[in-house]
């Protein structure tokens, strides 16, 4: 009973005049569990009930203090130490103190901890996948996890690592209230459990497939939400938001197809918001395939593709083309003495096939993904682009697709894709982040090329304390990918969101999610 | 009738077992499965062996020589005896819970559909098979085919656009409007608003019941339509009818008292056949209405290969239609005397 006069009033209440933000997201949450979960939309709602250790300047990939104030590497980078925010509690009202913060890391990185709750279907892969593995194994970076006092937690490495901050500070790893876990048990993260952080909302609802309900956190330590309530909506279809917005139904959005801008810009209630682009996307060359082993047949395709024409017809201008493997917001991690990447020239490109041996080309398979990703919302038109663009030069491409996951799969099995299209968004920013992730022994063997000097540069870039340090590596990194010419970078997309004219306040990060407490929506009608 | 129910059920039953089997091993013989799906662009062959471990995804699907029972099916079938149906292999929600939060929706949805097929499919098939080769008769045959082709996302995007957008009569997508919020009773929007005494939300329901509604009733309803002239002409055509007629009766008498009655058996039955084409149309209207039903969750458990989703929901769905086709045989016994079930 109470529950009803509770919900009747708050329905009142909403149907007053309090401000209520509404946010179109791209799907429902899978999970509100920090930790343990990687799609964007459950990490957008999870930015909002939650606090990071270290957290991300507005609408930037750098640090700044979140949970920590500060954090301190001992002298080899083989040790981060951090200090804690006091007086920060929890939703619950229970106190954010250096043994949360040690659970919290503890559940994600010790397989044995009794609050992780493997043994029911939990993984955190997102750890091991970051962090080189889990407690005790071979590979894992962190080595130790300890309470140095209640408002200090040091954190002991197995390999130098100068990430570490910037990977906890990521979206994924939210810290959660360990009363709240311990209460909840294993449904901690569902809808039949209210998850409970330090951040700028309170968690309030989750009803299924529709909508999360979330209330400003009156006693949040930063910025306080400006805002009665906050709805996030699962609105699958992007042709569906688009139509949202414009009933004005919801406020702002994401993720809009590249071809609705024009729709967006016409419409005077709609502001156009484009988000800093953290991704790339691009087209990788086997070296097991005969032709494509040959550099001088890699730097010939490379030059064939008309990347600046392929981003303007297909994301309305909205990405960055003719970039290196790193998007502009790393471009300090260029080399200066190589282009960003291959200048587009057809003739210089048939030239050099010829001298490689090839004056009448040859026939390749192409492949590309059957599903819109961030970086390639269109795939299938983008790869004919690059066919047509490849057959300038006398290279035949047969275009192919497969299924998602299997594509995933049969890139890494022998002998692989000839050529294929993939791309990766970051989760934090460092160059490491995109280099690591498919250059080097933990990368996706996908092209079959891995020399030592590679592996020994990623190793150096890891260790280095510095950014002066770190751009001298990976700039050699730069170089060295780009004369070998194995991956064309042909994309760094900036995904498309939009707002009602009357959301002021916010600014989207490059990461693809952040708190909405800066966000004001006076005027709405 | 009382054993032939009995027989129907345990029937039913064997069909449902049949089918856990079928889909058990029809999902794992898709190739890729969860470990990449969850991975994404991140799945290296080493992240992804490690996952499957952690989810139980190499254990054999059926018998396992070192410990007979810890292999996959025997523990789902275990499981499933005992009602449960597994959680979802990322969020970790119980496929029970989902089923109950989302089958309402998706009931819903498809009652409304229906009803709108039949409102609108029968007369308009009657009044074609009256009138034959009129205009009437040509409009309706017409509009019966485009409605048959008509793709539902193009269809649902257009009407969500027109309606919606340009003119803003109704709301364009979800069950309810941000400021409105119904306590489920039966998960039926509308229902429970009247019940709760909330006649706005109810109002707030309804109105976001037309759209979807209408994309996922059209094709139930041109087949309505078909169905309901060529009965209506092959009843109009018989002995009996001519007899009637020769009595003396009205036509409109003739119409009601005897054709319509015999005619509308042939309907009966491909309603019973639409349950099955509802659910699975449902899929691509609640994707478009960001309708929260089992259809779009089942959908997005394929292409993330989420086993026990797929599992629970191809599972349940198979029980729905069963049951579907048991009330339709059951209605046809009263409907038509020469039927009877023994």
């Amino acid at each position: 009973m109470k529950k009803l006069l509770l919900t009747a009033l708050l329905s009142t209440l909403s149907a007053a005049s309090a401000t209520t933000l509404v946010f179109g997201g791209n799907g429902e949450p899978v999970s509100l569990e920090s930790g343990n979960i990687t799609d964007g939309i459950s990490i957008l709602v999870q930015r909002q009930i939650y606090d990071t250790l270290v957290d991300f300047k507005a609408g930037s990939t750098d640090l700044a203090p979140g949970l920590a104030t500060s954090w301190k590497p001992n002298a080899n980078n083989t040790s981060w130490t951090f200090t804690l925010r006091k007086n920060v509690r929890f939703h619950d009202g229970t106190a954010m103190n250096a043994d949360a913060i040690v659970f919290n890391l503890s559940r994600w990185w010790d397989k044995a901890h009794p609050y992780g709750f493997r043994d029911q279907g939990r993984t955190f892969e997102i750890m091991g996948e970051l962090l080189g593995g889990y407690k005790g194994d071979a590979t894992a970076v962190i080595k130790n996890i300890v309470k140095v006092n209640d408002t200090t937690v040091r954190i002991d490495l197995n390999k130098p690592s100068s990430v570490l901050p910037n990977v906890l500070a990521a979206g994924y790893f939210g810290i959660a209230s360990p009363a709240a876990i311990k209460k909840e048990g294993a449904k901690y993260g569902t809808p039949a459990s209210k998850p409970v952080g330090t951040g700028p909302f309170i968690f309030q609802s989750w009803r299924t497939g529709d909508r999360v309900t979330l209330l400003p956190n009156k006693l949040y330590w930063g910025s306080k939400a400006k805002v009665d309530q906050l709805i996030i909506r699962s609105i699958k279809d992007a042709s569906q938001r688009l139509n949202e917005l414009k009933a004005g139904t919801i406020d702002f959005a994401n993720d809009l197809t590249p071809d609705s801008l024009k729709s967006v810009q016409a419409d005077k209630n709609l502001l156009a918001v484009k988000r800093p682009s953290f991704n790339v996307g691009f087209v990788s060359m086997n070296n097991r395939n005969q032709y494509l082993k040959n550099q001088q047949v890699r730097q010939a395709i490379s030059m064939a593709i008309n990347k600046k024409a392929i981003v303007d017809a297909f994301w309305n201008g909205l990405g960055v083309s003719n970039a290196s493997f790193v998007p502009p917001v790393l471009e300090w991690a260029n080399s200066s003495k190589v282009p960003a990447d291959y200048k587009f020239d057809p003739a210089a490109a048939k030239k050099m096939l010829a001298e490689a041996g090839y004056p009448n080309g040859f026939s390749i398979d192409l492949w590309y993904m059957p599903v819109s990703r961030p970086y390639f919302p269109t795939p299938k038109p983008i790869a004919e682009a690059i066919a047509a663009d490849l057959s300038a030069i006398g290279v035949k491409v047969n275009l192919k697709t497969e299924d998602w996951a299997k594509y995933l799969e049969d890139r890494n099995k022998e002998p692989g894709f000839d050529m294929y299209m993939i791309g990766w968004t970051g989760d934090y920013g460092d160059p490491d982040n995109f280099y690591g992730a498919y250059y080097g022994s933990n990368a996706s063997d996908d092209i079959n090329w891995n020399p030592a000097n590679v592996e020994t540069l990623l190793q150096q870039g890891r260790a280095a304390a510095t950014q002066d340090a770190k751009a001298k590596i990976y700039g050699q990194l730069h170089e060295l990918t780009y004369n070998a010419a194995y991956r064309v970078p042909v994309v760094h997309s900036q995904p498309l969101a939009a707002a009602r004219t009357y959301v002021k306040g916010w600014v989207p990060s490059p990461l693809g999610s952040e708190p909405f407490n800066t966000i004001t929506v006076t005027g709405k009608k | 009738m009382g054993s032939y129910l009995i027989r129907r059920i345990f029937r039913t039953l064997l069909v449902m077992l049949g089918i856990s089997l079928v889909v058990f091993v029809f999902v794992r013989s898709i190739p890729g499965d969860p470990a990449l799906a969850m991975l994404g662009e991140r799945a290296t062959p080493e992240a992804a062996a490690a996952l499957r471990e952690q989810l139980g995804l190499n254990k054999p699907w059926f018998f396992n020589p070192a410990n007979p029972l810890d292999a996959q099916y025997p523990k789902y079938m275990s499981a499933l005896l005992q009602g449960d149906l597994g959680s979802g292999i990322k969020s970790n929600i119980p496929v029970r819970d989902d089923l109950k939060a989302r089958f309402p929706a998706t009931a819903e949805l498809s009652v409304a559909a229906l009803l709108f097929a039949l409102v609108v499919g029968m007369p308009a098939g009657i009044l074609a098979a009256l009138r034959r080769n009129s205009i009437w008769d040509n409009l309706a045959t017409t509009v019966s085919l485009i409605g048959v082709s008509m793709p539902v996302f193009w269809l649902g995007l257009l009407l969500s656009y027109f309606f919606a957008v340009k003119l803003g009569w109704l709301p364009p997508s979800a069950r309810l409007s941000s400021s409105v919020n119904i306590e489920p009773i039966t998960g039926f929007y509308v229902l429970d608003g009247l019940l709760r005494g909330q006649p706005a939300a109810a109002w707030d329901a309804a109105r976001h019941l037309v759209l979807p509604a209408i994309a996922l009733g059209t094709i139930p309803l041109a087949i309505i339509a078909r169905i309901t002239r060529s009965s209506m002409l092959d009843v109009l055509g018989q002995d009996y009818v001519r007899t009637a007629r020769a009595k003396g009766l009205s036509g409109r008498s003739v119409v009601l008292k005897h054709t319509l009655r015999n005619a509308l058996l042939p309907v009966v039955t491909v309603i019973g056949l639409q349950a099955g084409a509802l659910l699975g149309g449902a899929v691509l209207t609640e994707t478009i209405f960001s309708w929260p039903g089992i259809g779009s969750w089942v959908y997005d458990a394929i292409s993330q290969r989420d086993y026990p989703i797929i599992q629970g929901g191809v599972i349940f769905a198979a029980l729905v239609v069963s049951v579907a086709n048991l009330l339709v045989d059951l209605s046809y016994a009263a409907l038509d005397p020469r039927i009877q079930y023994s």
